[in-house]
């Protein structure tokens, strides 16, 4: 019987068309993810190079005063960019790959955008992840809308029942191939990337496959529990695509809505103003405060001190560019709550919505989501306080720049750890196929052929 | 085609369709929508504003209450722009949480605009976000084909479309009147939620300074109906066409995907293929190169402001910079600043030109598919489009510029050529000077900006309302009664 | 001995079968048995319950009161194992357009659980009277009368006790209408019950052994078809309904 119903499966074109074009699809949607991480690299490469430049140019031209060239002197640090996010882009296009900071104040430079066109933004990536969330649940709706009203349309439901021992258990065979066709599409694609995009076979690659098998599996969990209904064809497309709209579209775009009223940043404006304040308006106010305040915060130097008399000095001008920072941390230190707080509301509100989880997980996997990029901003804050550390002495007592070894400040690199917490990953969309799939065999408890409706 | 049967078959189009309760649901569901979509938007915006405000009035008065101080102090101590959001951008958020709200303008540099909303959100923004452009040009065109696509082939099904034909109906006159019919259950969606923008509308402050976006909201108005009116006809022509019902609402939902996911998807990545972009490392690093190329003018050997100082010299007869009746420091930092800023110029202008020809590309599209010309229209219209947040970017920028420059000349003009260092007596000057400087005001692009700017989403509509009309009225024969 | 024979003898029982559309009474305590190797059709109106009569047989419709009977089982209480014994031909057989009909017959009856050869399988279609060189050709392109033998074949091969007909032969051309005729006589010779629902008077007479006459539910005459001619029995008919 399965070797029949796969036949009849394969002979339909419609069907045949459907899992070619989602194949197509993920194959370009690979692609895209090649294309971006390639441009990733090509990226990172030019700033170490430009970095490099930067340092030996300045070294040369401005070589009399150590404080004066870390003025100019730029270190950069890259979020290293897993090749799994090929897959799943996220955020990754929006928040910059490399930040390259001077020693002066972090706050004027760690919220430094990449340039990009936003038009792209709003049309958003075809990545791989957007190939699963959107056109799989498509054509998984293409092929089960059906299962049973096809078969009552085209006639041959009555012969079914005469005939079955267990017409259930004829749909559910129609029910797996259809599965593991798609299933099949998935894996290969899987496969393709793996290769295409040189990913690691580590636990964040398998749980990104594993999300993927469970996403897929609950939108036939959910077509298998409407045509449970026994409702005609068009009733079920309708539902069904009411349902895809629905997880797709209008819950996750009203989640946004509401997270961004609810949780609005003003803090973001804040840190701008403050930070500029507490840098320049020190110029205006008298050395010392300034100084002891720097300090307080780092009693280390506590033996270096401002020449009496003098009009300026590095101390001084450092001092200031650290009140910039300081003043304005209470600010950052909020941005960066409410940005977490924006974070844990929507991995809420994921457990119970399969497309927001789904997206979530994945991006979480591939390292592109905001957690990934707010680790990324803390590394940055702590590799330029490590500069400043190692340079403010130099700089308090003018080192020679000869003496320093330049190269030894190539572009340096964050990577991210992710722990896959397997049951955040597995639970929540497992959970809404079992409910799914129970309360489908509760419909289909009552006979198959009860609800042939004739006469 | 004769109006009185065009009323007869719209009224019955309406009236059957209205009846079903689904349709009631889907006209309470979908009111439902666009009233949250509207109403939280609204706030949204009324919340930004509120939240620009106060911090550009935290910006002018830190900048009025600064103290006497040396002018390029006051120059480097800069200004924060932030980005106004147009009284009707509630209506369509486009792309406003894409592109950045502040910057920071000081001199000699160009700092990027910061956080746009996307860069303060999570992975969930590429969903989209409910607003009343997304459900009116995304959601609403798939409730219109269901209602739709078997307006004609379920008449053909059941035969009677023959009675109908026999009785004189032209098959113009049938398309235009089933058309007319779903275009008018539409507007059971469509007119609510222009009225509660309308209210929305009046009730905020801001539109005082712009009222030509109460003339925008009428085009856009317009636009939409136009647009409602084009996927009206398209649901009935093709159910026209098509042999059976299901065959119709399978071509109509493909459309749909095609049209609304695929099409622009597809025209990205093309236009991200033609015309790569520089990153912003790049961009930077080739400004830089060409500045050092051209000259320093921190460094007073080099060899650009040598030619300017020795042609200084001898127009006054001097032998020494600090014999000039006027402030030499400040009269190069006025050519630097213009050089650099220029340069700038040139780069930003190559770097938009690279981007306005990416999105040409998905624009372009535009010409067959109506979604990507309504969508278009609409940003441009609820001023949420690129042209008008670059205008801004120009805005600011214009007013950086001003202000380095009207600080270098504060500096040429009040302070003493033989003054060293910027904290001396001599060195400052008055803070009066600083409120004699405007605020920096943003203010909204000209129609006849936005009209040039979508011309081709405009010429679009159109082609598709007139094509489709002379498709329905000359391709009568080809129809099949059965 | 004699008590199992007649125990076996009635292959289709219904006992006061009754069913109830709310208000509306589709079948009124019917009382029918049929022997083995019997035919029996059932005439009436449209709507006069024979195709619900059918559906209480096949377990479509549970009755409202009232028993189907097959092969001494009850349909409702078990219905699939009166399944095993009962085949069903509807008025148009439908088929899954992208098989072979060789290929449709093996699938209808591997979900019966049979397993047949290829050349078993092309021999049930041949006995159902289906030329060969359409065995192996999509049913995408069959005829109704071609249709209507990959339906026999279906019922040959499940070697059904028991045939349930809803006009049958509806639709066929003359020709097709006989041959199908002589098949049905054929298998009421190896052992068959059949029962007919079918609106051909003179098709009945011909075929069936006993004639049913039903009206708003109620089956209001029985006849034996050898007492009565074509003519006469389109007159009782016409009185009766």
């Amino acid at each position: 019987m399965t070797g029949l119903l796969i036949k009849n499966f394969v002979r339909s074109k419609g069907l045949m068309t459907g899992l070619l074009l989602l194949f197509l699809s993920g194959l370009i949607s690979l692609n895209v993810g090649k294309h971006f991480l390639e441009k990733n690299q090509q990226l990172i490469q030019q700033t170490a190079h430009f970095q490099q430049e930067n340092i030996d140019r300045n070294v040369k031209y401005v070589n009399k005063e150590i404080g004066l060239l870390l003025y100019y002197v730029r270190f950069g640090l890259a979020n290293h960019t897993p090749n799994l996010a090929g897959l799943s882009i996220g955020q990754r296009d929006i928040n910059p790959a490399v930040l390259s900071v001077t020693i002066r104040n972090l706050e004027e430079q760690k919220y430094t955008t990449d340039l990009m066109n936003p038009m792209y933004q709003l049309i958003g990536n075809l990545d791989f992840s957007f190939v699963l969330i959107y056109f799989f649940p498509l054509i998984i709706i293409a092929f089960c809308f059906n299962l049973i009203s096809e078969e009552k349309e085209e006639g041959t439901w009555s012969l079914v029942l005469s005939q079955a021992i267990s017409p259930l258990k004829m749909l559910r065979l129609k029910l797996c191939i259809r599965y593991v066709s798609v299933l099949t599409v998935l894996l290969l694609l899987l496969v393709i990337a793996k290769f295409y995009l040189a990913i690691p076979v580590d636990n964040a690659f398998v749980a990104f496959g594993l999300t993927a098998i469970l996403y897929i599996s609950f939108w036939f969990s959910v077509s298998w529990l409407i045509v449970s209904f026994h409702r005609d064809s068009s009733y079920n497309a309708l539902l069904l695509l009411i349902v895809w709209v629905m997880l797709t579209i209008v819950i996750p775009a009203s989640v946004t809505t509401v997270i961004v009223y609810k949780y609005p940043v003003p803090e973001a404006f804040g840190t701008v103003l403050e930070s500029r304040d507490g840098y320049h308006s020190k110029w205006d106010q008298p050395k010392e405060p300034t100084i002891q305040k720097f300090q307080k915060h780092y009693p280390q130097f506590n033996r270096y001190k401002h020449p009496e008399g003098k009009d300026y000095s590095w101390l001084w001008y450092y001092a200031m560019q650290q009140m910039g920072d300081d003043e304005a941390a209470v600010h950052a230190t909020d941005l960066k709550t409410k940005l977490r707080k924006r974070e844990a509301a929507s991995s809420v509100i994921g457990l119970f919505v399969p497309t927001i989880h789904t997206q979530q997980i994945c991006n979480h996997l591939s390292q592109s989501d905001m957690a990934n990029h707010l680790n990324f901003i803390e590394e940055v804050e702590k590799f330029h306080e490590q500069k400043r550390l190692y340079f403010y002495p130099k700089i308090f007592t003018d080192f020679a720049i000869a003496d320093e070894n330049w190269k030894a400040f190539p572009l340096a690199y964050f990577q991210d750890k992710v722990s896959v917490n397997w049951s955040l990953v597995l639970i929540p969309v497992f959970s809404i196929c079992v409910i799914c799939v129970v309360w489908a065999g509760v419909n289909f408890r009552r006979p198959l052929e009860r609800n042939a409706r004739y006469e | 085609m004769r109006f009185s049967v065009l009323k007869i078959l719209s009224r019955q189009v309406y009236r059957s369709t209205i009846k079903k309760r689904s349709t009631l649901w889907l006209i309470g569901i979908f009111n439902l929508m666009l009233g949250f979509a509207v109403v939280s938007g609204y706030q949204i915006l009324t919340t930004q504003q509120q939240i620009v405000d106060k911090y550009s009035q935290q910006v002018r008065h830190r900048w009025e209450k600064s103290p006497d101080k040396h002018p390029h102090r006051m120059a480097h101590y800069g200004y924060v722009a932030f980005r106004q959001k147009f009284p009707l951008s509630f209506f369509d958020f486009g792309m406003n949480s894409y592109v950045g709200n502040a910057v920071f303008l000081e001199a000699h540099r160009q700092n990027t605009v910061n956080f746009s909303e996307a860069s303060l959100s999570n992975g969930l923004l590429r969903f989209g976000e409910i607003s009343a452009g997304l459900i009116l040009q995304l959601l609403l065109p798939l409730v219109i084909f269901f209602w739709g696509f078997d307006l004609i082939s379920a008449e053909r099904e059941n035969g009677t479309l023959r009675i109908l034909l026999t009785q004189g109906i032209s098959w113009p006159e049938l398309i235009m009147g089933k058309c007319l019919g779903l275009f008018s259950v539409s507007l059971t969606i469509f007119v609510p939620v222009v009225v509660i923008s309308l209210i929305l509308l009046f009730s905020n402050g801001a539109i005082g300074d712009n009222w030509q976006s109460l003339g925008y909201f009428a085009i856009l108005i317009v636009g939409y109906l136009v647009y409602l009116l084009i996927v009206s006809l398209l649901a009935v022509f093709v159910s026209a066409k098509s042999n059976t019902s299901k065959s119709a609402l399978t071509k109509l939902i493909g459309f749909w995907l095609f049209f609304t996911l695929i099409l622009p998807k597809i025209s990205l990545v093309i236009g991200q293929n033609l015309y790569p972009s520089p990153s912003k490392v790049e961009f930077d690093t080739a400004v830089e190169h060409e500045l050092l190329a051209q000259g320093d003018s921190h460094n007073p050997n080099d060899p650009h402001f040598k030619v300017l100082k020795d042609s200084l010299l001898q127009a006054y007869g001097v032998d020494s910079t600090h014999k000039l009746p006027f402030n030499y420091g400040g009269y190069v930092m006025r050519e630097g600043e213009r050089l650099s800023a220029e340069t700038y110029k040139r780069h930003q202008a190559k770097l938009v030109a690279i981007y306005q020809k990416q999105q040409n590309v998905v624009r372009l599209t535009a010409l067959c598919n109506p979604f990507m010309a309504i969508k278009n229209l609409s940003m441009a219209l609820s001023g949420t489009d690129y042209a008008t947040y670059h205008d801004f970017e120009n805005q600011a920028e214009a007013y950086r510029y001003k202000l380095a420059q009207t600080m270098n000349e504060l500096q040429i003009k009040l302070i003493s050529n033989t003054t060293k260092g910027s904290s001396g007596k001599q060195a400052i000057i008055n803070r009066k000077h600083w409120a004699e400087f405007p605020d920096f005001s943003h203010h909204f692009p000209a129609f006849i900006l936005v009209f040039q700017q979508e011309k081709l989403a405009i010429f679009s509509l159109i082609i598709w309302i007139s094509g489709l009309y002379f498709l329905v009225t000359l391709s009568s024969k080809h129809f099949k009664a059965f | 001995m004699s008590k199992l024979f007649i125990v076996n003898k009635y292959m289709l029982t219904a006992k006061n079968l009754t069913k109830k559309y709310g208000e509306h009474i589709a079948l009124h305590n019917l009382n029918l048995t049929i022997e083995a190797g019997e035919i029996f059709a059932l005439l009436g109106q449209n709507g006069a319950g024979k195709t619900t009569t059918i559906n209480c047989f096949l377990g479509f419709v549970e009755p409202s009161s009232g028993q189907a009977i097959i092969n001494d089982i009850s349909v409702t209480q078990n219905t699939a194992e009166t399944k095993k014994y009962l085949a069903y031909i509807p008025e148009t057989v439908m088929l899954y357009g992208n098989l072979t009909g060789i290929e449709n017959l093996e699938f209808f009856s591997q979900l019966a659980g049979f397993r047949y050869s290829k050349e078993e399988l092309s021999g049930f279609l041949s006995k159902a009277g289906l030329q060969t060189t359409a065995h192996s050709q999509r049913v995408g392109g069959y005829s109704k009368g071609m249709r209507q033998k990959v339906g026999i074949a279906i019922a040959i091969a499940k070697k059904a006790k028991v045939l349930l007909l809803d006009e049958p032969t509806s639709g066929l051309d003359p020709k097709a209408s006989n041959e199908f005729s002589e098949i049905l006589k054929e298998l009421s010779q190896q052992g068959t019950a059949i029962l007919m629902a079918t609106h051909d008077i003179f098709r009945a007479k011909e075929v069936a052994h006993r004639i049913g006459i039903m009206k708003q539910g109620h089956l209001v005459s029985v006849i034996d078809s050898r007492d009565i001619s074509a003519t006469e029995l389109e007159q009782l008919y016409l009185q009766m309904v």
